[in-house]
């Protein structure tokens, strides 16, 4: 489905500070998978690969089998993936039912009830939902795109433990059920924990840790 | 949902900065269109000073005419002593070498009466004068005004008599020079009358009814004396342009008077008239009332026909300072705007990169970004041009008010530091502006219309560009 093909990336300005040194990893539909590492190791740098947010300096990211760049990261990034942040990232001056209508032409009150906002917070604007609420919005969002893959960065870094698990639940039935790939990347064990598979990156190396 | 929709949401939902841009297009937009009022309203008090002044026509003597006329004579009569055709030839011995002294008559010398009169009929010319040539005689029972510093060796010892058909239309009076301060002016009715300065009345306590007398200065003991009735006292308000050194010829000392007066008083026989006005009925149909005089049968090789742009230029040439300055104001503001509609996008796209980022993350293309920020800019702006379209006919009043007060300020100040000086040349006229008439016209409501759009469009594509050049991930490590 998703894959990176000997990828190498170092930052621009840093040339000798190597991030990803020639990985290679694929990501298939139906998976939760969850991307482990020390700070700095490269973790959401894979992830902006993946979602065509940046190049590689070397290798490629291939989705279906095609390059991504053949038809342009903007079009990758449009029809190929859906994106969830740690901060949400939600539009200020849209309602709750706007901003997953921003995402797709999915259904956006099914989404909303399937994530389990209910209609009292649909017409509000987007920034009266608390933490937990906000992210699942965000979720709704990336689901009301056609896209199969979904990636997440720290998805529930900003939240409590009860509404990350709630999260996590929802990221599950994402892959599981909807039948999506779901890439997160974390910090969280627990996360990690969750997830169909484990890949670690360390010193620019990608591992599988649940095989 | 399109960027449209999300562009009328940002603009409604986020109304601080929609009001604040509202407000800095409502001024820019109202400033041009009064630059653009006020440039036009510069033309308008043009036109109509010159109607005010009276626009019209100076015929004089063409000087090659003469110089070629002077030559033809001078053959006719050969190389002995004699006249032809107004002109005398004299043999003269200078430090002991023969040469030829040549003199004219006033026949030689003035305007033919017949051909001013055939002019004076053309459709569109409302009126006429005729004016002598400066004529130097001596008085004979009063004292001229004299600086008793400057050297009077050199000079005949008289005063000047200015001959006029009709006084109003002198060409001091109508450039403003001087004003009757007591009495009247010279009509064409006069017969013997004159109009003399303030300053020659109150030396010699001479007043309204008084005859003065005055008789060839060639000859003050023995020529025939001639006597006029002073009909008025004028004022100068700009001093008149002495016609050679030496004080016959100054400010004070020039006495008008009817047309035929200055012959008498010279003791010659046939008028010198030296220039023709012709006042213009409309001055709208200046250039066809032009057109007409040149078709008029007279020999035309030996006038000039002037436009009577001395003091027309003059007022041209201060309002046309109006229209530069407003065509600076113009520019100035069009800069300005540009500027600080770029500083004011980059500010809203600085803060809206979280925005951006988020769009970028969901695939939409940068130009669509762009679109969606221009969007919200015109819906602004729109609203912002009908209130300056609201505003501006009582802004352009105002500001065509100042900037030309600015320029009549300036004039006055001029004015001022030339105070007591004698002028050598034409001076300019004292001017008062009466009224201003700015009008903001369809077209002015849509050329500004169309550079607000044009600098809102160039300012969002500027401002865009600095911000969506950026890779979408440093964008959104940013906002992370």
């Amino acid at each position: 489905m998703l894959e990176v093909k000997n990828v190498s990336y170092a930052y621009k300005t840093k040339k000798d500070k190597t991030i990803l040194n020639n990985v290679s990893a694929t990501f298939e539909e139906g998976i939760f998978y969850t991307i482990v590492g020390p700070s700095g190791a490269g973790k959401t740098t894979l992830l902006s690969l993946l979602a065509g947010l940046d190049t590689a300096v070397k290798g490629t990211v291939l989705c279906n089998g095609e390059d991504i760049t053949k038809k342009g990261l903007n079009y990758h990034r449009k029809h190929n993936i859906s994106l969830v942040f740690q901060n949400y990232n939600l539009i200020d001056y849209l309602t709750t039912v706007e901003n997953v209508k921003l995402g797709g032409s999915g259904n956006a009150e099914k989404l909303l009830e399937e994530v389990g906002i209910g209609k009292e917070y649909w017409q509000r604007n987007v920034l009266q939902l608390s933490g937990g609420q906000q992210q699942r919005v965000a979720i709704a969002r990336a689901l009301a795109s056609d896209a199969h893959v979904l990636l997440a960065d720290e998805p529930t870094g900003n939240l409590d433990e009860t509404t990350a698990d709630e999260i996590i639940a929802l990221l599950k039935k994402t892959a599981h059920e909807l039948g999506k790939c779901v890439v997160v990347v974390t910090h969280s064990k627990h996360l990690a924990e969750e997830a169909d598979e484990i890949l670690e990156i360390k010193n620019g190396a990608i591992s599988f840790l649940s095989d | 949902m399109n960027f449209f929709g999300l562009a009328r949401r940002s603009v409604f939902r986020k109304p601080v900065k929609s009001i604040l841009l509202l407000l800095i297009v409502f001024a820019i937009s109202t400033l041009l269109l009064a630059g653009v009022a006020s440039k036009n309203a510069s033309v308008e008090v043009q036109d109509k000073t010159r109607q005010a002044i009276g626009a019209g026509f100076l015929l004089e003597r063409n000087a090659e005419y003469r110089t070629k006329r002077v030559r033809e004579c001078s053959e006719k009569i050969g190389n002995k002593e004699g006249s032809f055709g107004g002109y005398h030839q004299k043999k003269v011995v200078v430090n002991g070498s023969e040469g030829w002294s040549g003199s004219t008559t006033n026949e030689f010398e003035t305007l033919d009466i017949k051909d001013i009169q055939k002019l004076a009929k053309t459709k569109g010319i409302a009126d006429y004068n005729l004016t002598t040539a400066i004529t130097a005689v001596n008085p004979v029972n009063f004292k001229r005004i004299e600086d008793k510093d400057v050297d009077q060796n050199v000079d005949v010892g008289g005063v000047s008599l200015i001959g006029n058909k009709d006084m109003k239309l002198d060409r001091n009076v109508l450039s403003g020079n001087l004003h009757i301060k007591e009495g009247r002016m010279i009509t064409p009715e006069d017969k013997d009358m004159c109009v003399i300065s303030e300053e020659l009345s109150k030396q010699n306590n001479l007043k309204i009814g008084d005859k003065i007398s005055f008789n060839d200065y060639h000859d003050t003991e023995n020529s025939k004396v001639s006597e006029a009735e002073i009909v008025g006292i004028y004022q100068v308000d700009q001093k008149m342009s002495p016609l050679m050194q030496g004080d016959t010829y100054r400010s004070e000392n020039v006495i008008f008077t009817d047309l035929r007066f200055p012959e008498k008083a010279e003791g010659e026989t046939s008028p010198l008239y030296e220039k023709a006005y012709f006042k213009v009925e409309d001055v709208e149909a200046y250039d066809e009332v032009k057109e007409n005089l040149q078709k008029v049968d007279i020999n035309w090789e030996q006038y000039d026909l002037i436009d009577n742009n001395g003091n027309s230029e003059t007022m041209s040439s201060n309002f046309n300072d109006l229209a530069k300055v407003s065509e600076m104001m113009i520019l100035v503001i069009s800069v300005a705007s540009f500027v600080i509609l770029v500083l004011v996008f980059l500010f809203w796209l600085k803060n809206r990169v979280q925005e951006v980022g988020i769009f970028l993350s969901l695939g939409v293309p940068k130009f669509r970004i762009i679109g969606q920020i221009w969007s919200e800019a015109i819906m602004i702006a729109v609203l912002s041009l009908m209130l300056s379209f609201a505003v501006a006919p009582a802004v352009s009043k105002v500001t065509a008010n100042y900037l030309v007060s600015q320029q009549v300020q300036q004039m006055q100040e001029e004015e001022k530091n030339n105070e007591g000086k004698v002028s050598t040349e034409y001076v300019a006229p004292k001017q008062d502006v009466q009224n201003i008439s700015v009008e903001v016209t369809p077209e002015m409501y849509l050329l500004d219309g169309v550079s607000v759009l044009v600098l809102i469009t160039a300012s969002v594509l500027v401002s865009g560009i600095v911000i969506l050049k950026r890779n979408p991930k440093d964008i959104l490590s940013e906002m992370s």
